[in-house]
């Protein structure tokens, strides 16, 4: 009958949308015009570099060509303690990030939960936030010494901020009439909290995730700088002071190289849990 | 025997360091199995009363009792729809409907059929499964009914439930809430700021005037049922808007 197509009205009306949105699958959804110059773009600016380097109007030891960079990225590898050193800088960033959204997410529920906490503690703790945390290595560096427990430190305090104030934020985004429409089934607090407050506030203490992850990475890394037995951080300030500008870039590519990849992972793993948010980039 | 009973209820709330009086002494019963609409223009305090017959709004004067008990607080036999559906985001149609059910630890697996009827007899049978990003304003209004109806509650209070839709979805919406309400026998308080729409759907009709909110006429609404939408090109039909137009002083 007429009223109970109506909702069949309405999907077949969207389905027709639908059909003008570009292909999702196999071979096509490569073909985007933005991906073919985005990929182009990379083409062309890796051939001009590469052509700058070999007119030497860059020196190399300024910036190396990409072959240059190319093989010592190969060098690197192949070292013998290499292992050894990648595994040392991503222990470090692993167990500081863990540390740091346990921390915060579960310190970050604590300021949702209670108001007189909320009120007193956490305004210093925004405070405290303006500080580049950084400026603390060498302090680390002084009270944990030169091994993984001043990195994972470090890490883990300037990964701590992000997990703990988006996860405060996000605790509050509930509105009136959702909170409303669960007291009229006399839910409990704790109904409330874990079927309302705590799945609306997932967005935000995931987007605090993903920052704070890069940011256990910078926290390692810059520790390592300031002092280190071994890690990536530790090739770099090597590689520098020999001047082997070549390898340096080499470590940098690979360091970027692992945090994109495993920020991919955390994205994956985002989209997947916190599956109905809206795509704010355009995805 | 009166299912809701209000005598003498009043609001009164501080707001901006002013004293707002959002009600002032208001009364009237509702007969079980009555459909009774609040009709007024905004700030006439129809939402607010209709959460405090819910129990969600304390009163500052009077009383209010549903099935013969004073209303302390929200009831599980009391239930709600929003001007806006409520739905939760991360739930599909189905479990959204479950909601009560879960929060009121009744037996899941029992009312799941039953929830996956209802949806069917709001006509989305097929979107179980769908989450409310994918359904229009007019569906996500619909699981929102079928959430209120799948615990069985006696009452319920529906404040403005269609008022975000457009006009075409809204009549069919009323055509839906009528059959769904004969079928099921409930008693409903509907506030609406549509007088057609009032008149269409209602036995009762509280017409409320604002500032401070007050019950200005009752007006009683005797059209056979089931209505049809054609009822509303009739004059006696016209006549009782406009009667309800002037009691507003919108004539």
């Amino acid at each position: 009958m007429a009223i109970a197509s109506g909702a069949h009205e309405e999907t077949a009306a969207a389905a027709r949308v639908g059909a003008e949105e570009p292909a999702t699958r196999g071979w096509r959804r490569f073909a985007r015009p933005e991906l073919l110059f985005s990929v182009g773009f990379l083409v062309v600016a890796l051939a001009g570099w590469e052509t700058l380097s070999r007119l030497e109007v860059v020196h190399e030891i300024i910036l190396p060509a990409p072959s240059q960079i190319l093989e010592a990225i190969w060098t690197v590898v192949t070292l013998e303690n290499f292992t050894r050193e990648l595994g040392t800088t991503l222990l470090e960033v692993f167990v500081g990030f863990l540390l740091a959204v346990v921390l915060g997410v579960g310190i970050g529920i604590l300021t949702g939960t209670f108001e007189l906490f909320r009120k007193s503690i956490y305004p210093y703790i925004v405070a405290f936030q303006v500080i580049p945390k950084v400026v603390f290595a060498p302090i680390f560096l002084a009270w944990f010494g030169f091994g993984i427990e001043s990195k994972i430190v470090m890490a883990a305090v300037i990964a701590f901020f992000p997990c703990l104030i988006n996860t405060a934020v996000g605790l509050r985004a509930t509105a009136e009439d959702e909170v409303m429409l669960m007291r009229s089934y006399v839910a409990t607090r704790g109904q409330i909290f874990l079927k309302l407050t705590l799945p609306k506030a997932l967005p935000f203490i995931f987007a605090g995730v993903k920052t704070a992850f890069t940011f256990a990475l910078i926290g390692a890394i810059v520790a390592e700088f300031v002092g280190t037995y071994h890690g990536l951080g530790l090739l770099i300030q090597t590689f520098t002071f020999a001047l082997q500008m070549d390898l340096v870039f080499a470590v940098i590519f690979i360091i970027s190289a692992t945090g994109i990849i495993l920020y991919a992972v955390l994205d994956y793993l985002d989209r997947k849990i916190v599956f109905w948010r809206r795509g704010e980039d355009g995805l | 025997m009166p299912i809701i009973t209000c005598s003498g209820v009043s609001k009164t709330y501080r707001g901006n360091a002013r004293l707002v009086h959002a009600l002032d002494d208001i009364s009237f019963s509702a007969e079980p199995n009555e459909f009774v609409t609040f009709v007024g223009p905004s700030g006439c305090g129809k939402s607010t009363l209709l959460k405090i017959v819910g129990g969600l709004l304390d009163r500052s004067a009077g009383d209010v009792t549903v099935k013969g008990e004073p209303v302390l607080g929200p009831r599980r036999d009391i239930g709600l729809m929003f001007q806006t559906a409520v739905l939760f985001d991360w739930r599909t149609a189905l479990e959204n409907v479950l909601l009560p059910v879960e929060v009121l630890r009744l037996d899941a697996t029992a009312y799941r059929p039953r929830a996956q009827d209802i949806l069917k007899m709001v006509g989305l049978e097929g979107f179980e499964a769908s989450y409310p990003n994918q359904l229009s304003g007019g569906m996500q209004q619909r699981v929102s009914l079928s959430r209120a109806l799948v615990y069985e509650p006696d009452v319920l209070l529906m404040d403005e439930p269609f008022g975000a839709l457009d006009e075409f979805t809204r009549e069919r919406l009323n055509l839906e809430i009528q059959r769904i309400w004969m079928e099921r026998r409930k008693t409903v308080l509907f506030v609406t700021h549509n007088i057609s729409e009032a008149v269409f759907l209602s036995d009762q009709i509280l017409v409320m005037t604002p500032r401070p909110g007050r019950v200005a006429r009752i007006v009683r609404v005797s059209f056979p049922r089931p209505r049809e939408i054609r009822l509303m090109k009739t004059p006696e039909f016209a006549s009782l808007v406009f009667e309800i137009r002037e009691i507003l002083g919108v004539a």
